[in-house]
């Protein structure tokens, strides 16, 4: 058997400053690969799936879940088991892609994201519409293909569509979300209600060209 | 009962929908959606896109890739 040491790959220095502030741990290297295999590869295609969002490509989102495995398993001594494991795998794929990635594809306001007006990015609150238009929004994105949903969250800002996958689709806390994104939960609402109401209108738009027209319900009414 | 009323429970939508509520808000907007119609389809619309997006963002690693990083971990 190899000696355990020599098996463990490198510390990436943006790990050490934060995650191994503690004690340094003592697993020997053959028990903590087969635990990461046990416990963290499971989330392969969900990480592939998320950085598919993020980068926008496959080439792009494979690199960069295999950047986030490494990274993760030569820190993974220095994870607390019993804490969540999806969430730092997350925070770790996220930080990633931010450091590597984003600064290639940032459009021209992203950084102030959060400061533009509603009216800026093309959304509109529409909370007035009667309940007939409702039920027929509802159906209508039920209708929509796949294409069509990753489409629009692809086409709304980065910020906005981070907070809306890891809510939405991942299921992760406000907080958990804050943690990841490294900011105030505040923003992490901001940033979901707004990114949620603009993919709203868009797979509207969307449903009308493609002549998606859903009757407004005649038998429901209210007695 | 007392209803909380439309524009407590549109203001609390979304965190309803994604469960960050205290259990008092949201017993109090699970009682207001039960007599309006007009919350319970914007709590609709709400409910189809989170579901909607789960559905649509499934995607399977490639298995280079996951030959590659298990590749790596070696």
């Amino acid at each position: 058997m190899p000696t355990a040491l020599l098996d463990r790959p490198a510390r990436p220095a943006e790990l050490d400053s934060t995650a191994m502030s503690d004690t340094p741990p003592v697993q020997p290297a053959p028990e903590l690969r087969r635990l990461f295999e046990e416990q963290a590869l499971v989330f392969m295609d969900q990480l592939y799936a998320a950085a598919l969002r993020m980068t926008r490509n496959p080439a792009d989102a494979g690199d960069l879940v295999q950047e986030t495995y490494v990274k993760a398993y030569a820190a993974f001594g220095s994870f607390t088991q019993g804490t969540n494991l999806k969430a730092w795998l997350y925070r770790i794929l996220t930080n990633t892609f931010i450091n590597t990635y984003r600064k290639n594809q940032r459009g021209p306001y992203q950084g102030t994201i959060d400061d533009l007006e509603d009216w800026q990015l093309g959304g509109a609150e529409s909370l007035t519409q009667g309940r007939s238009t409702r039920s027929a929004e509802a159906e209508a994105i039920d209708h929509l293909p796949d294409s069509d949903v990753k489409a629009a969250l692809q086409s709304i800002p980065e910020d906005f569509r981070l907070a809306v996958y890891l809510a939405d689709v991942e299921g992760f806390s406000y907080q958990e979300i804050a943690d990841i994104m490294k900011t105030p939960v505040g923003t992490v609402m901001s940033r979901l209600h707004r990114g949620r109401r603009l993919l709203r209108d868009l797979l509207a738009d969307y449903a009308r060209e493609r002549g998606i027209t859903v009757p407004a319900p005649t038998t429901r009414s209210a007695t | 009962m007392t209803d909380c009323g439309c524009d407590k429970a549109k203001a609390e939508l979304e965190e309803y929908l994604h469960r960050e509520l205290s259990d008092q808000d949201f017993r109090d907007i699970t009682d207001h959606l039960e007599n309006c119609e007009d919350c319970t389809g914007e709590h609709l619309v709400g409910v189809t896109l989170t579901l909607k997006m789960q559905r649509a963002c499934q995607e399977k690693a490639p298995e280079e890739l996951r030959a590659a990083i298990l590749a790596k971990l070696l």
